[in-house]
């Protein structure tokens, strides 16, 4: 790649990512700290000195922490042992653990409510009684949701790490003397730590800020929810953009202190794996063992569906102090797919989505391009400004994005227009929005993607082209883009699927019924009385249809390195 | 049409590395010619400048008439071979080999004809539709040496093409090879590290070391004619002996050892009392039982020797540390464990070559 491309792609699109991410964020940073024209550290202090914000975050902490160790307990055991033994229906089982990823979370609340609720189906089934399972405060119920939900992120890198040790590693280990269960703890977490850690910052920025689940689940005292009730303030009340703040920079800083502690991505191994892992096969009771784990998992983690898919089917009202809804029926699925909002929100959801991928395909190979094949010296900079958007959490970009499109749609000059809110205004058509939210916020996906392809295909594919006469742009048509199109599908199936079940973006800029997301329209139909939940519950289940058919298609095409696409 | 190549004073750096440092070569048209060095001696990054794969810092190269230093790739017109083949997965052999074509604009129905005579010329018109992954690595290599041929290129580029193949493969291509060049007329520029490969195809070779051009000339030239101790090693086996001129008359110098006074033929003046060095060939000590004293007779122990049969290889030891190699077709002398005193050893003066670095 000639310099002179590589500096242009370079430029335009860290322009391109200082408008659509810097912009947000400092808006929201100068939000809490630029107040009537100076600079001031009141809004932050005052966040501190706010019993309920002190809650809020402490709340936030807590489930952060108790969702990303609970992941790694339940992730470990199933990576460790899906790397070193052989059972039947191993292959099944991994790829059952990674069902969750198939719907949000706070889709699997609802579910999860019929179950575990004070007159839900556990108590009924077991004769308890009117017993509280989520405990008072709900905390419990949101830190398991959000377990379930996200530790298939921390299996895959697990599993990813642990296909990257040299065998000879633990052979080693095991020729000196080291029983299989002590060289996991001398010599594999030592040397996957790299990647479990990336993972496991994943997990704890999702769950710092997931929105959803606590919404649904009521539970009401952490800054997520705090930061969303206080949308109807958001032009003059600065509390919470310093609230926002402190959340963003504790992600960020999160972000940092892994990259920092990890910096070279994974320990270099001396040699490609010479041999195969020695892989025990086990039959009769161990291979028994070994799979219950993975049944257990697999079976908890599908609850919450179960519960969705059930509450889709049951007559309003039947499920009710009983065990099974008392009636079954289709009608809420007819009913969901006559809603006016639903159709509608299909619609937006899918139209959003599109152009979200369109615009990570194209920006997201020239990165890969200037990254994998240019000699610039600032192409890590490119690298790592592509990957940060994991490391913000949606409620922030969205707060951003909400205090840019508030500021446009203010702006002198063009604001009288009648075209200009349509544009800008999210209060009156949110598409442009959204739309950017979702391309930011998926695109380290696609950049993933692209790069790991270009890896994997020699220079010399595209120097023998242009050597016969191809320039550049016929190259990359003709060789380049079809040899590396398993991974561009693969990477814009992921974008997109996450783009079409992304919540906070969707909850905060949404706000006209006309333009809501599928996410949007399950949590409006949630709130309706009677029918309500029964409907949202059948959009769910749509929506779960939908995405396993593309992550089975990606897992397909990217085989085991589904795992590095969930690397920060 | 295949042109001349003339590189001039073509410097490249990586970073603070200077990897190749002022090289000045003309190659003619329809030369086979040879880059040969050890590892890292710039000979591909030289095949790479003159394809437009990287951009020298300083320095020309011309192809013909044009000047081509600064000119991208895909319009140099130069066919190159490489190391790893680089045939594209995703296409049949005859989609590789028919691309050159379709990016200079020739049509299917005149393309055709010209990629089955290319496959048929490497023998693999039966495979054309085959997918390059289901070749075995000597049908890689043709299809890679058809895809640079059939646009018939101003020269050809080969860059290490037979180092993946076996050693009998390797045989077979490399008279192949010079066949195919030979019959279409074609400059050709060929980098291996193999010297069996360019003593036995090139016309001329050139030997660089640490991004310099050390000597230039026909394959005979650089081996009889060394020009310095690094290329006396590097092409073929030798042996050093260190020594001064003492005297010397009609082309002929007598060089004093730490064992005695040697003949030797000079093909470079030398000035009487310079140090120097005498570099003997294995196969330029011939070895007698009972060879009367004279010039260049020297009484050695035979030891160490490896039989192979039509040939043995012995080591000559001379006394004062200085052991040379020596080579006897039909061996009659054998000493494996122990060591034969009753030997003496001649090197013709022409066969010595008499080195001033």
């Amino acid at each position: 790649m000639r310099r002179s491309t590589a500096w242009l792609v370079f430029c335009a699109v860290t322009a391109l990512l200082s408008v659509l991410f810097i912009w947000p964020l400092s808006k929201v940073v100068a939000g809490g700290f630029w107040v009537d024209g100076h600079f001031t550290l009141r809004y932050l202090f005052g966040v501190f000195e706010n019993p309920i914000y002190i809650e809020g975050l402490f709340n936030s902490l807590k489930i952060a922490l108790g969702t990303t160790g609970l992941a790694m307990v339940v992730a470990l055991p199933l990576a460790w042992i899906a790397n070193q033994f052989d059972f039947r229906g191993k292959t099944a089982f991994s790829a059952l653990v990674l069902v969750p990823m198939i719907l949000p979370p706070f889709v699997g609340a609802i579910g999860f409510q019929q179950m575990f609720g004070t007159y839900g189906m556990v108590n009924e089934l077991f004769g308890l009684g009117a017993r509280d399972w989520l405990g008072g405060g709900q905390y419990l119920g949101v830190v398991l949701l959000q377990t379930l939900a996200l530790y298939p992120i921390l299996y895959l890198n697990a599993v990813a790490a642990l296909a990257n040790i040299d065998p000879a590693m633990d052979e080693a280990a095991a020729n000196l003397g080291c029983t299989r269960i002590r060289r996991f703890f001398r010599i594999t977490l030592p040397l996957m730590m790299p990647g479990l850690f990336a993972g496991g910052t994943l997990i704890f920025i999702w769950s710092f800020t997931e929105l959803g689940t606590p919404l649904i689940m009521n539970y009401t005292r952490c800054a997520s929810v705090q930061v969303y009730d206080s949308l109807k303030e958001i032009g003059t009340n600065p509390f919470p953009y310093a609230l926002v703040s402190v959340m963003l920079a504790s992600s960020v800083g999160l972000y940092a202190i892994s990259k920092w502690l990890f910096g070279g991505q994974t320990y270099a191994m001396q040699s490609k794996a010479s041999t195969q892992t020695a892989v025990r096969s086990l039959s009769g009771w161990r291979a028994l063992l070994a799979a219950l784990p993975f049944a257990l998992v697999t079976g908890l983690a599908l609850l919450p569906h179960l519960g969705v898919v059930l509450t889709s089917f049951a007559t309003p009202g039947s499920w009710y102090q009983n065990v099974l809804p008392s009636s079954f029926t289709g009608g809420n699925y007819i009913e969901a797919l006559g809603h006016d909002m639903t159709i509608s929100s299909i619609r937006n959801s899918l139209l959003f989505s599109s152009l979200a991928v369109g615009f990570d395909i194209v920006v997201g190979i020239a990165i890969a391009f200037v990254v994998v094949r240019s000699t610039i010296r600032v192409r890590g900079v490119l690298d790592a400004l592509s990957m940060i958007p994991l490391a913000v959490p949606g409620l922030v970009m969205a707060f951003g994005f909400l205090a840019v499109s508030s500021w446009l749609s203010n702006l002198k000059g063009v604001s009288n227009m009648d075209w200009w809110p349509q544009v800008v205004d999210v209060r009156t058509n949110p598409t442009l929005f959204l739309v950017l939210a979702y391309s930011v916020r998926r695109l380290p996906y696609m950049v993933r993607s692209a790069v790991a392809g270009l890896q994997q295909t020699s220079v010399t594919f595209e120097e023998a082209a242009w050597n016969l006469g191809a320039s550049p742009a016929h190259t990359l048509r003709r060789i380049t883009l079809p040899l590396i199109l398993a991974n561009l599908i693969a990477g814009t199936l992921l974008t997109f699927a996450f783009s079409m079940l992304e919540v906070s973006d969707s909850l905060m800029l949404a706000q006209q019924a006309d333009y809501m997301p599928i996410t949007k329209a399950i949590f409006e139909l949630f709130q309706l009385l009677g029918t309500g939940k029964h409907v949202a519950a059948a959009l769910g289940v749509w929506a779960m249809a939908f995405l396993t058919a593309t992550l089975v298609g990606s897992s397909l095409l990217l085989g085991k390195k589904l795992g590095a696409v969930f690397r920060v | 049409m295949s042109v001349p190549i003339t590189i001039e004073n073509l410097t490249k750096r990586f970073g603070e590395k200077t990897v190749l440092n002022g090289i000045t070569v003309q190659i003619e048209a329809g030369e086979l010619f040879f880059l040969l060095g050890p590892s890292g001696c710039g000979k591909t990054t030289l095949l790479r400048a003159v394809a437009g794969l990287n951009e020298p810092e300083e320095g020309r190269i011309w192809a013909g008439k044009r000047d081509v230093t600064h000119l991208p790739p895909h319009q140099r017109d130069m066919g190159m071979v490489f190391q790893s083949y680089a045939l594209w997965p995703h296409m049949t052999l005859r989609e590789n080999v028919a691309f050159g074509l379709e990016m200079r604009g020739i049509r299917k129905p005149d393309a055709d004809p010209r990629v089955m005579r290319a496959l048929e010329m490497v023998k693999l018109a039966d495979r054309a539709k085959s997918k390059p992954n289901e070749l075995s690595g000597g049908q890689q290599q043709r299809v890679a040496l058809a895809r640079a041929l059939v646009i018939e290129p101003q020269c050809l580029l080969l860059d290490e093409p037979l180092s993946n193949l076996d050693a009998k493969l390797r045989l077979e291509m490399r008279t192949e090879i010079r066949r195919i060049c030979k019959e279409a007329g074609l400059t050709a520029i060929y980098v291996t590290h193999d010297q069996k490969e360019a003593l036995s195809i090139a016309d001329r070779l050139a030997i660089l070391d640490q991004g310099r051009l050390l000597q230039v000339g026909s394959p005979q030239e650089v081996y009889t004619q060394p020009a310095s101790r690094f290329i006396a090693q590097f092409i073929g086996e030798t042996t050093f002996v260190e020594g001064h001129v003492k005297a010397q008359r009609n082309g002929v110098a007598d060089i004093e050892t730490a064992v005695g006074v040697w003949s030797a033929a000079t093909q470079v003046p030398v000035a009487d009392g310079e140090p120097v060095w005498l570099s003997v060939r294995p196969e330029a000590v011939r070895l007698h039982t009972d060879k009367p004293d004279g010039a260049n007779v020297f009484r050695a122990q035979l030891h160490g020797t490896i039989y192979l049969g039509e040939v043995a290889q012995h080591a000559v030891d001379l006394g004062h540390d200085i052991t040379l190699k020596a080579l006897e077709m039909r061996p009659k002398l054998v000493a494996r464990d122990g060591a034969r005193a009753d030997t003496r050893l001649y090197v013709a003066p022409e066969d010595i070559q008499v080195l001033k670095e």
